[in-house]
């Protein structure tokens, strides 16, 4: 075995203990299910149903319902659906979160995101439309009439 | 009625005091019944459809993980509930299973709490507890909606009985459990890259769930699964659903 194992023993005396530790980087009370590790490329549709935990570069899709989290250095070409994530790394394609979205210092976003809560660090980037359910478009709709050249609305509401 | 199928190693002396007493138990209880022992030219799986004619409703292994692996890849397939009793060194199934080393397995064995179990499946073959690739360059197809590949050589663990443990530290506590019943084999998949002047360093392993897969390399790489090595050039894995009925311990690890 090339894997460096420790006895059985004293790995499953390792199990009771709870794994809220990723990496470092953020905790989380549900197991990893599903790691892409660095130097590893992922090509097509990415799929989870559990969380995701991505080091590596992704191309296509990334789907998944629950968590998500984008380590920096990590590369996302793909649009992403998740119910919650941290992005720390580079995405280049759209997102929609539908709980919430941590974005850290290191983030990189280019593409549009729609989601319910955010949360930007400072030195986070952003290139793209933000999209917040719960609020209603600020503009005043258009009215559908057309003018003529020479008249002006107030003539038309007197007709 | 119970058939029991003893690895060629039991025979050896130290094991024999063990064997006795783990007998005289087993009589007691009542669940005694034919012996035969295997060695490596054995087939299993002839073997066990002879038994169920005859009547045979329970199998029960005596030995190692390379006992339990090595029936089972054949005899998954046969209808009769499997036991499992661990003798000797080698026996990380059996705590998986909750079955305790020794004569208190006999325990397990009378209690007959029953479980389904999964299994891997890999070119036309069973696998129960893990397979292994070497190092390679190969490219790793998921259900066949993605795919995974690394620049250089790439090793690939497949498990499912037996749970995967790695640490790349003595300070590193990440660590990952396969639990046999999760309906998903789990594929550990570690990247190598190249030292400065040689050699080769292992990366921090990715890891899918999955319920099919595909390994193709670009030259023939070595697999080893349950303890039989070939070699492959295409490998299709898939999951096979609560197969092998398995009496287990109530102190099971899933």
């Amino acid at each position: 075995m090339i894997f460096q194992k420790p006895s059985p023993k004293i790995a499953l005396e390792n199990n009771e203990e709870p794994q809220e530790y990723i990496s470092g980087v953020t905790q989380q009370p549900d197991e990893v299910e599903t790691v892409v590790g660095p130097s590893v490329n992922v090509e097509g549709d990415f799929a989870s149903e559990g969380n995701i935990v991505v080091k590596g570069t992704v191309s296509g899709s990334v789907r998944t319902s629950r968590y998500l989290l984008v380590e920096p250095g990590a590369k996302i070409v793909a649009n992403v659906r998740a119910g919650s994530a941290k992005i720390a790394g580079e995405v280049k394609g759209n997102m929609k979160v539908q709980d919430s979205l941590e974005l850290t210092s290191t983030a990189r976003i280019l593409g549009d995101i729609e989601v319910k809560v955010l949360s930007v660090e400072p030195g986070a980037l952003i290139f793209g439309k933000i999209a917040m359910a719960g609020m209603e478009s600020g503009e005043a709709k258009p009215s559908r009439r057309t003018y003529r050249k020479n008249e002006t609305a107030e003539e038309v509401s007197e007709d | 009625m119970y058939v029991y199928l003893y690895d060629n190693f039991v025979k050896n002396k130290k094991y024999a005091s063990l064997i006795q007493t783990l007998e005289v138990r087993l009589t007691d209880y009542g669940i005694a019944g034919k012996i035969l022992h295997l060695n490596n030219y054995i087939d299993a799986k002839p073997i066990i459809d002879d038994e169920i004619k005859r009547g045979a409703k329970t199998v029960v292994i005596v030995g190692n993980d390379k006992t339990f692996g090595y029936v089972l890849s054949r005899a998954a397939t046969c209808e009769c509930t499997f036991g499992f009793l661990p003798i000797g060194f080698e026996n990380t199934i059996a705590e998986v299973l909750g079955i305790p080393v020794g004569e208190e397995a006999a325990d397990v064995l009378a209690r007959r709490r029953k479980e389904y179990l999964d299994v891997g499946w890999v070119n036309n073959r069973y696998f129960v507890s893990q397979l292994h690739i070497h190092p390679a360059k190969v490219e790793v197809i998921y259900d066949e909606r993605f795919k995974a590949s690394a620049i250089d050589k790439m090793e690939v663990v497949v498990c499912n009985f037996q749970p995967f443990y790695w640490k790349k530290d003595n300070n590193d506590k990440e660590q990952q459990v396969v639990h046999p019943q999760d309906g998903k084999l789990e594929a550990f998949l570690r990247p190598l890259t190249k030292k400065r002047w040689w050699g080769y360093k292992y990366e921090d392993p990715s890891v899918f769930p999955f319920e099919e897969m595909e390994i193709i390399g670009e030259k023939p790489f070595t697999m080893e699964a349950d303890g039989k090595i070939s070699k492959e050039v295409r490998v299709k894995i898939k999951l096979a659903r609560q197969k092998v009925e398995m009496i287990v311990g109530r102190n099971r690890k899933f």
